[in-house]
């Protein structure tokens, strides 16, 4: 049985035609971790916020640990959370910020003084007990609202964008930290994230919005792979799978630019069904340069000519002109070539995703 | 790095400013020399210089003094002013620290009208309702008493809305994450809004405390027992009393302004915040 269950939660703020969350739909169970990710003001943050209590749920009916949640005050839910401005209380000392919903909960002095030391080994802020929040760097701070949230022995940690304030080197150090204490307390966490680097790495299962509704929920590599729509494929992954609007013509797949594809005739009969034009996604790392794909595909091979390169490092990124659209494509370090070079690739045929041009629906092949 | 223009304009401006303060403190100084002196020789001094230099230090310098706190109550009427003051403070942190965060973070139907109803009641001075607080509290048999005194001043609208100004920007998440500490909405406000918001909180009881310290009127209208009376009416009482010298009458003014140079001393910061409160966030 699921630990936490959303039915049909709907969210509409009074004065508003359009509901900010529709029909929310989702069970996760226990030990889960669980990421909602998506654009701004897609509805992630105000579902989190209903299952804490913190926004009243309009219509649906949530469940945790088997019991309807809906009209319990968010102190008896079961949760800690996270915020994404860590909320310390700025008069207390580190201290006393983890162990102040410690004691409003009448746990023993000693206890609490054992949970504290706790929290403040594993967070690693045993030098930092007695300075106040101003007196921390923002990794502290966040520490700090983590080890508030660990202290208190609640079965589900909620965590709204909890990195978003933090630069990009600390927020992968904390990435994993937060993962390593997930597994090591094993509660239940919902996590709020605008960053779909994040959602990937750490969770279990992802959670996908837009304008309010759900578009997937999967695991990440199962979005990553099978985005169920258009919308999906171009949130996960980085950089953004390339689109193009294409259609059928004499059983090959033409381009806006009038670049050709020949595909396998039952693969074009069964695109044939969702219309004449439709939208063709790939992702950067499936474009190829490389000799041996450029033979094994060769009767694919295109051209085009390098508008910029981006060097990682680890890989590069290719920008030209294909298919009427900006194009990227991801190859390894090794592949270097300068602005203004006329290249040759190909598009690994299986890596193709296709999309109808009206739902922006994925076509399965 | 200031150039030597720049210098010159800065000397001329201190100096200008120092000449300024003594312009202001000339009747301080005036006062505070005489009040150690009698009147013979105040009198002696008037057309000198010496009008401002206290007297020579010797076994009669505090006589003055002396006599006021312990011939009159006046001790007595410093004591009630500052228990008043106190008591003020408290309920008026409370009261009006209660409606501020009110209208600062809950919603209510009319909000925004009943705030815009205690800003116009800002402009209404004491005096205009005064005939009003006095006839409520006579009726409710609460003349010479303390209650009866501070029932009517508890409630402060430019205190509300100083308070609403801080309040608002206090941000939100805070109050949730308290939610989930377990801390209640009464709590919360005690152990967390007020230690938050400690320069208004510090603006407030130095405004309270000033209008207390400062008050004629009420306190002559509530008080008529001469134990429970202020410092104003005190000092009313003492320096329009035929038998008061004027060495006598300028320590017990003396007396009655210490407390004041004293706030304003350590409190200027708070009293320039409050009065261009902006509701700026605590760091």
């Amino acid at each position: 049985m699921s630990f936490i269950e959303l039915k049909k939660v709907c969210k509409q703020y009074p004065g508003t035609d359009k509901k900010a969350v529709t029909d929310f739909d989702l069970e996760i169970n226990e030990k889960e971790f669980i990421a909602f990710v998506g654009p701004s003001g897609c509805g992630k943050s105000t579902t989190l916020r209903m299952i804490a209590g913190f926004e009243e749920i309009t219509s649906g009916d949530l469940y945790i640990d088997g019991k309807r949640m809906n009209e319990v005050a968010p102190r008896d839910r079961g949760i800690s959370m996270v915020f994404q401005n860590y909320a310390l209380y700025p008069h207390m000392t580190v201290e006393k910020n983890i162990g102040y919903g410690l004691k409003n909960m009448k746990v023993p002095a000693d206890e609490i003084k054992k949970k504290v030391d706790w929290a403040i080994d594993i967070l690693g802020l045993e030098e930092y007990r007695n300075r106040k929040p101003k007196n921390l760097s923002g990794g502290q701070r966040q520490r700090v609202a983590l080890g508030r949230a660990i202290v208190k022995d609640q079965k589900v940690f909620l965590m709204d964008e909890p990195l978003s304030n933090l630069d990009a080197k600390l927020r992968v150090s904390m990435r994993n930290e937060i993962s390593k204490l997930h597994r090591s307390l094993g509660s239940t966490t919902i996590y709020v994230t605008h960053d779909q680097v994040e959602a990937m790495t750490m969770a279990d299962r992802i959670v996908i919005m837009k304008a309010g509704v759900v578009q997937q929920v999967g695991k990440p590599m199962e979005l990553y792979e099978k985005p169920v729509n258009k919308f999906v494929a171009g949130f996960i992954g980085s950089p953004q799978m390339n689109f193009y609007d294409v259609s059928i013509e004499d059983g090959q797949i033409v381009f806006s630019d009038g670049n050709r594809l020949t595909m396998k005739p039952e693969i074009t009969e069964k695109l044939k069904k969702h219309g004449k034009r439709m939208t063709l996604g790939i992702r950067g790392e499936d474009i190829k340069f490389d000799p041996q794909n450029l033979d094994i595909y060769k009767e694919n091979k295109m051209q085009a000519v390098v508008d910029n390169t981006e060097i990682m490092g680890n890989e590069n990124n290719l920008y030209f002109e294909f298919g009427g659209a900006v194009s990227i494509a991801r190859v390894s370090k090794y592949e270097l070539c300068k602005v203004g070079d006329k290249m040759e690739f190909v598009f690994v045929p299986h890596r193709m995703h296709f999309f109808d041009i009206d739902t922006e629906e994925a076509i399965e092949l | 790095m200031l150039t030597k223009k720049q210098k010159r304009i800065n000397i001329i401006l201190v100096i200008i400013m120092i000449v300024m303060s003594l312009f202001f403190l000339f009747p301080v100084i005036w006062m505070l020399a005489n009040s150690f002196k009698t009147d013979a020789a105040i009198t002696r001094d008037m057309n000198s210089l010496a009008a401002f230099i206290p007297p020579a230090l010797n076994g009669s310098f505090f006589d003055n003094y002396i006599t006021i706190l312990t011939n009159t109550s006046f001790l007595r009427y410093m004591a009630n002013t500052l228990l008043y003051a106190a008591v003020l403070i408290v309920l008026g942190i409370i009261v009006n620290g209660l409606a501020g965060y009110a209208l600062a973070k809950i919603n209510f139907p009319f909000k925004e009208r009943w705030l815009l109803i205690i800003m116009l009641l800002m402009i209404v001075p004491m005096e205009t309702i005064i005939t009003i607080h006095f006839l409520f509290i006579a009726k409710l048999g609460l003349l010479n008493n303390i209650i009866g005194y501070v029932l009517p001043m508890i409630v402060n609208p430019f205190n509300i809305f100083l308070f609403r100004q801080v309040f608002v920007s206090l941000p939100d998440d805070v109050y949730e994450a308290a939610q989930l500490d377990f801390c209640s909405p009464v709590k919360y406000f005690f152990t967390m809004v007020l230690p938050m918001s400690k320069s208004v909180v510090a603006t407030v009881s130095v405004f309270t405390f000033l209008n207390v310290w400062n008050d004629y009127l009420w306190p002559s209208l509530v008080f008529t027992s001469s134990d429970l009376l202020t410092a104003q009416i005190g000092l009313n009482a003492i320096t329009s009393n035929d038998n008061t010298t004027m060495g006598q009458t300028l320590a017990v003014i003396t007396l009655v302004t210490i407390p004041v140079i004293i706030i304003y001393a350590l409190f200027s910061k708070q009293i320039v915040e409050g009065v261009v409160s902006t509701g700026s966030k605590e760091g």
